[in-house]
């Protein structure tokens, strides 16, 4: 066990660097210039894939006295029209909810792959897929409060706080910088950065044991602690993705509010 | 919570305050923009007016008191 770990530990790179976020792509096999199919990709459309099949599946025949499969679904969907949607949106809530469920479970399984035995990375890692969710998120509210208020009123609704006219020169750059830079940044680095360091930390502990074993035998004592931090860190980003799939959508939600509300 | 109707009644309705989870990432967001916005634009003064870092600073505050402002009127009332 011992020796394999050592022949092992000769071929770990220590300490990991961005490059272990760029994997050797699938098709054509193992070729390390091509990123038109990797692991992330695959992986993308398994979590797309897994979300239709089990939504279709669980709501193929509705009983009323669900099956174990419908109440899972049914939790889900309920759990985010409900405490999501509703809560923060009111009636109207009930009009989002399918877009956040969606924007929730699909964000849900692709943090989940972070901590999936032999997958152990998660698309959301590389900043280009959670960027994509914050635009949508962003042309949305921006859409929704068009819609909402007509056309550039929005934008009068949304830049011009309820103040007296001599400090509007000094807010008015604060609203226009909080609301329509801040937002889909924040909404984008949250997510990914969140999953970075996840996968980041996880490859820390796992090649730093292995690092030690390699640089001295006695140090396999110490190996092992980092092992079990490793798992119990796994433990931890459990947490983080769901968090994370959560503060993504309520933030989507309470910028749709933001977008709806009208002047008190 | 595995009930299909919508919830009879809906805590929130538009009257209402938010519950506080994107209350908190407003406020927190107004305060840093306030403080990046008015900062920068106090740095650009600085860079004109060949001063070292005064109006930045000057700037820094004003903008902190602009988003605090900015959070009393938009969060509190």
């Amino acid at each position: 066990m011992i020796g394999q770990s050592l022949v092992l530990a000769s071929e770990v790179p220590f300490p990991p660097s961005v490059e272990d976020f760029y994997l050797p792509s699938i098709v054509p096999w193992n070729a390390h210039d091509s990123y038109w199919f990797t692991k992330i990709t695959a992986l993308l459309w398994v979590s797309v894939a897994a979300i239709i099949i089990f939504f279709l599946v669980s709501y193929r025949k509705p009983q009323l006295v669900p099956t174990k499969k419908q109440w899972l679904a049914e939790s889900i969907y309920g759990f985010v029209r409900n405490n999501i949607a509703v809560d923060m949106l009111g009636k109207r809530g009930v009009n989002f909810a399918p877009y956040l469920t969606t924007l929730f479970v699909f964000i849900l399984v692709m943090n989940f792959w972070a901590i999936v035995p032999l997958a152990q990375i998660s698309p959301n890692s590389h900043i280009a897929f959670p960027a994509i969710l914050a635009v949508i998120s962003y042309v949305m509210f921006i859409y929704i409060g068009m819609k909402h208020h007509g056309g550039l009123k929005y934008f009068k609704h949304a830049l011009i706080p309820p103040a007296p006219w001599f400090i509007l020169p000094l807010l008015i750059p604060i609203e226009f910088f909080s609301t329509f830079l801040v937002r889909p940044f924040s909404l984008a680095v949250r997510l990914f950065a969140n999953m970075f360091a996840g996968h980041m930390l996880l490859l820390v502990f796992t090649l730093g044991g292995f690092a030690m074993l390699n640089a001295n035998i006695w140090f396999a004592p110490f190996s092992l602690v980092s092992w079990v931090m490793t798992i119990a860190l796994t433990f931890l980003e459990f947490l983080v993705i769901c968090l994370q799939a959560y503060v993504f959508t309520v933030l989507t939600a309470s910028y749709v509010q933001g977008a709806l509300a009208d002047e008190h | 919570m595995t009930g299909q109707e919508p919830p009879r009644k809906p805590s929130g309705n538009d009257d209402e305050t938010p519950p506080d989870t994107g209350m908190g990432m407003t406020a927190v967001a107004y305060l840093i923009s306030g403080m990046l916005v008015w900062g920068a634009i106090g740095w650009l003064v600085d860079h004109w007016v060949g001063t070292r870092g005064i109006f930045a600073g000057i700037g820094a505050v004003v903008g902190v008191g602009g988003g605090v402002y900015l959070i009393v009127r938009r969060l509190g009332a």
